[in-house]
């Protein structure tokens, strides 16, 4: 058996709160392979995003194991957990969180930036993803003078600016129209057909309709999973 | 650490509203900052260099008594004699100061003060037209005047001016009739005094010989060899009753007690500024970092460091105030050259003396403190944006 990219054993994660402790993760277990294609469903503070949260390393779990890669994530350091997000996981937010300052060009040069590529990789990658996602002719503009679909098509380049293995998507068609938010739901299935593994959190259903795997989320459990 | 300094710049500049607030605040801040160094120690550093302009390093008087306000010294001409017969000494010059009245032609009189000094020796003040005092008597008393005084009184070099001096025995005496060959700046002259020079004679002739040999201080020059503190150490071992002092301990002293006001406003004033220069930067992050705790969070999520994200903060900091800080360098010299100006109006005060001078000192420990305060008001921030919850900010950012 291959191993997984990252996989969650017996994952909780509490939030301590001033009335109650809130469990947003109760006993969650999941593996996720390579060039696999899933999406989580469920009501709103099922614990959705939560569950990507603790798979991308942003946030460490209560109690249980995260493995990614063999590699236990708990027992890691900030900086080697940034540095593995850096290099082996691509994010895409739902408000897409470019960075305003920069143009389309620097916000996805800037992760390879962070990596050490040299400029001459760099220019080459870039080029090569806003080719990708479609946005060759836009690389010079700033966010502000790009559509939504446009910002979630450079947030995607930027997400895949190291190569990641890995890519974890937190409702990434919520601030988008139907027809924009279909690109980007297309742009996914590109991405995973080139062989990245793809985590989709979605309350859409065109969305979840095409992830080769459904997870079912309620008070912080997977309580279904089916392959479509 | 350049790719945060990069980052920093980029949102400096593409930022320009927010950046030139913050800017121009600084600048105006540190202009004040600025400002207060110089006049922390300007009047001290000006009082020194006029001091050393007279080209005499020690002062010898009566008592401690500022000159003109104490006894005089009596027997002057044999102490000048007896302080230039010590080896340390180089020079002795005598100096008389009166209050008088001069006349010139049918203009009515005006009050002057009348400084009497040896000829022979190299005098205090610095003249600007005309010859200086004749070195022994050719003819009629010569005197030079100060320009404010040639201004008023109408004359210039040739012109005759007469003098008489209120003396002690109150009798009046007649006016002595003095030539003006030069006009010269005294060291000392306030913008609105009326100063003559002339030699110590003709000041004892004044009064009819009533008060003769006598002097307000004595003006010793030292050997470059020997130094003032030994020409001063041998002139009150020969000389225990006087009092001695080196231009340097005058300058102490008047360091620690006349300017010492002076320099408890400018720190006062300085410390307040630089406080509220601290609480300006530490806003302006504080209110940036708040404003991009979403961006931030994304960025940590990307795979930024924590290390690289709060340097980020730190370098934003420098920059802003770096350049704030220069801007206010040309801004502090136009406003410190402004209040120079209308504080040397000020009575009594010595038209060359100035309260507001550069040093270099200065500078460094401007660019010192400035440097202190970007890295404290960038500690707050920088401590938002290093312990920034990751994913609770995301989902804050997404439920707002």
């Amino acid at each position: 058996m291959t191993p997984a990219i990252v996989e969650a054993r017996r994952v909780s994660r509490v939030f301590p709160m001033a009335a109650a402790p809130v469990t947003a993760l109760n006993d969650v277990s999941l593996r996720v392979d390579r060039g696999e294609y899933i999406g989580v469903v469920g009501p709103s503070g099922c614990g959705k995003s939560t569950l990507l949260h603790v798979l991308g390393c942003v946030d460490v779990a209560t109690s249980g194991q995260v493995l990614f890669q063999d590699r236990e994530v708990g027992s890691l350091t900030d900086a080697e957990r940034s540095r593995l997000r850096l290099r082996e996981i691509g994010f895409v937010f739902q408000r897409f969180f470019l960075l305003p300052m920069l143009t389309a060009w620097e916000n996805v040069e800037l992760p390879q930036a962070e990596a050490g590529a040299s400029r001459g990789e760099r220019r080459t990658r870039t080029a090569e993803l806003l080719e990708y996602v479609g946005l060759a002719q836009r690389a010079g503009h700033r966010p502000s003078e790009l559509s939504g679909g446009e910002m979630q098509r450079v947030a995607i380049a930027r997400a895949l600016a190291n190569r990641p293995g890995l890519l974890l998507a937190d409702e990434p068609t919520g601030e988008l129209d139907q027809a924009t938010g279909e690109q980007i739901v297309q742009l996914l299935d590109r991405l995973h057909a080139d062989g990245t593994a793809v985590v989709v959190v979605t309350h859409d259903p065109a969305v979840a309709a095409r992830a080769h795997r459904l997870l079912r989320m309620r008070d912080g459990r997977i309580v279904d999973e089916s392959r479509q | 650490m350049s790719r945060a300094f990069h980052f920093a710049r980029l949102s400096i500049i593409r930022q320009p509203a927010r950046s030139a607030l913050g800017i121009l605040g600084i600048a105006a801040i540190g202009a004040l900052l600025f400002d207060m160094l110089l006049l922390s120690r300007g009047l001290v550093l000006s009082f020194r260099e006029i001091l050393d302009e007279t080209g005499y390093d020690v002062r010898v008087l009566a008592t401690d008594a500022p000159p003109g306000t104490g006894p005089q010294l009596t027997g002057a001409a044999a102490l000048a004699e007896s302080l230039a017969a010590i080896p340390e000494v180089e020079i002795a010059l005598r100096m008389r100061v009166d209050d008088a009245d001069a006349q010139a032609g049918s203009e009515r009189a005006r009050r002057i003060t009348f400084v009497g000094a040896d000829p022979r020796a190299r005098s205090v003040w610095n003249v600007v037209s005309g010859r200086d005092l004749p070195a022994a008597p050719d003819g009629r008393a010569a005197v030079v005047v100060n320009r404010h005084l040639a201004a008023r009184m109408k004359v210039g070099v040739g012109s005759i001016l007469s003098i008489t001096r209120e003396c002690d025995s109150r009798a009046a005496m007649p006016a002595l009739d003095f030539t003006v060959v030069g006009i010269a700046d005294f060291p000392f002259d306030s913008a609105t005094e009326s100063t003559v020079a002339g030699a110590i004679e003709d000041a004892d002739r004044l009064c009819g010989g009533e008060d003769p040999d006598r002097a307000e201080m004595m003006l010793v020059r030292s050997r470059p060899e020997a130094g003032a503190f030994a020409a001063a150490a041998a002139i009150r071992a020969a000389h225990p009753a006087l009092y001695v002092v080196t231009n340097e301990q005058l300058v102490e002293r008047f360091s620690r007690l006349q300017f010492s006001y002076f320099r408890q406003i400018s720190t006062v004033l300085a410390t307040v500024t630089l406080f509220f220069g601290f609480l300006l930067i530490a806003v302006l992050l504080t209110v940036s970092v708040n404003q991009r705790l979403g961006e931030i969070a994304a960025l940590r999520a990307v795979g930024l460091s924590r290390t690289r994200v709060t340097a980020g903060v730190l370098w934003e900091s420098v920059l802003l105030v770096a350049l704030g800080g220069t801007l206010a360098l040309p801004l502090g010299f136009a406003l410190s050259a402004w209040l120079d100006r209308i504080l040397r109006t000020l009575p009594g005060i010595p038209a060359t003396m100035h309260f507001f001078v550069f040093e270099p000192r200065a500078l460094g420990l401007y660019v010192l403190l400035l440097a202190a305060a970007s890295l404290f008001a960038a500690a707050y921030p920088m401590r938002i944006v290093s312990v920034l919850p990751i994913a609770a900010t995301l989902r804050r950012e997404v439920v707002s």
